[in-house]
């Protein structure tokens, strides 16, 4: 050993070394616990929600006439609406990927998703094409096909969105079997 | 009735864990959009006979009435913003054809014909229709000072009875 070097120092990386590896342990616990396909779908709708509110948080006059196209909301709310649902969107994005706030988060969600859903359904029955204003702020007419294809696309995020609903409120809670360290 | 007790702590959890999401996103919103040079108003009126302004606030939309006197005397050029097949079936007599929605490619056929110092007059069809209006800000941004907007245009021109033509536009 060098002069001078403490002898605690030695100690202490090897308690460094022990939390690291419970914490590593506490992870892949709470990974089985959760299941890898809730992970998965917390993930993917997490990444999904924050790109889509990047643009919309850069641009908010132009998610204002998206939001506008959608004729839907009462005049004086549409202003309100693109202020808050681009950061609405990106806190329950954050939140889902590092797991806070689960019960909430995973209800906002589906909740939104289904509103979104229905709006574009509604606007595609009344035959009204514009554009979706999803994942960026672009806006303008459009067609039928498209429109089609947003609605199936939104219907496609409400499979894990549903998944977790299930896996968070409605599924048995699952149990893992913890050993001694 | 019984009532699951984990049942009411669990609805009682999401319901303030919403509540607390929800107020954290809308005071970060407003916050921002304050500070930011973005911002946009909290609260405004989109109804259609305010919303198209120009910058300056004053409302681009001009009356059924002075839209007929200026174009029938060619004191303003009228442009159509609809597509080409709604053009070719019917448009106001002398309208121009500016698709927005095809506007790179239809601007050179146009430009020579309009001035940049002439009154302009865009429109489309129906209450909800935008393309007159965005039409209508990108000429704007192209330098053009003084265009109108007739809000629902073809089907008022064609209720009251105005000149129209049909068929395509001269190259």
């Amino acid at each position: 050993m060098r002069p001078g070097y403490p002898l605690t120092v030695g100690y202490r990386m090897n308690e460094d070394r022990i939390m690291a590896e419970n914490m590593v342990t506490q992870i892949f616990q709470k990974l089985k616990t959760e299941g890898f396909l809730a992970l998965c779908a917390r993930l993917i709708l997490g990444a999904v929600f924050i790109y889509a509110s990047i643009d919309k948080i850069i641009h908010p006059a132009d998610f204002a006439k998206a939001v506008y196209n959608y004729q839907i909301l009462s005049y004086y709310l549409i202003n309100l609406t693109a202020i808050i649902l681009p950061w609405l969107e990106l806190i329950l994005g954050v939140f889902l990927i590092i797991g806070l706030f689960r019960e909430g988060s995973v209800c906002l969600v589906t909740g939104l998703l289904v509103v979104f859903l229905g709006s574009m359904i509604f606007n595609l029955a009344r035959g009204l094409n514009i554009h979706c204003g999803c994942f960026n702020t672009s806006t303008g007419n459009t067609n039928n096909a498209a429109m089609a294809w947003y609605v199936f696309r939104d219907g496609l995020f409400l499979f894990p969105a549903f998944y977790l609903f299930y896996r968070t409120f409605l599924g048995k809670k699952r149990t893992v079997k913890v050993y001694d360290l | 009735m019984k009532v699951d007790i984990k049942t009411t702590c669990r609805v009682k959890t999401t319901f303030w864990q919403g509540v607390v999401i929800f107020l954290i996103s809308a005071a970060l919103g407003l916050l921002v959009n304050t500070f930011r040079d973005e911002g946009i108003l909290v609260v405004a009126d989109w109804s259609q006979d305010v919303r198209p302004t120009v910058v300056s606030g004053k409302s681009m939309v001009i009356s059924l009435g002075e839209a007929e006197r200026l174009c029938m005397n060619k004191q303003a050029i009228s442009i159509d913003a609809r597509s080409p097949e709604l053009y070719a079936q019917g448009h106001i007599r002398y309208a121009l054809n500016l698709p927005f929605q095809e506007f790179d490619k239809y601007i050179d056929r146009v430009r020579d014909k309009i001035p940049y110092d002439a009154w302009i007059v865009v429109y489309c069809d129906g209450e909800q229709c935008s393309l007159s209006e965005d039409l209508a800000k990108q000429l704007v941004s192209m330098g053009y000072k003084k265009v109108k907007i007739l809000l629902n245009g073809w089907t008022r021109w064609l209720e009251a009875g105005l000149p129209i033509d049909s068929g395509l536009q001269n190259e």
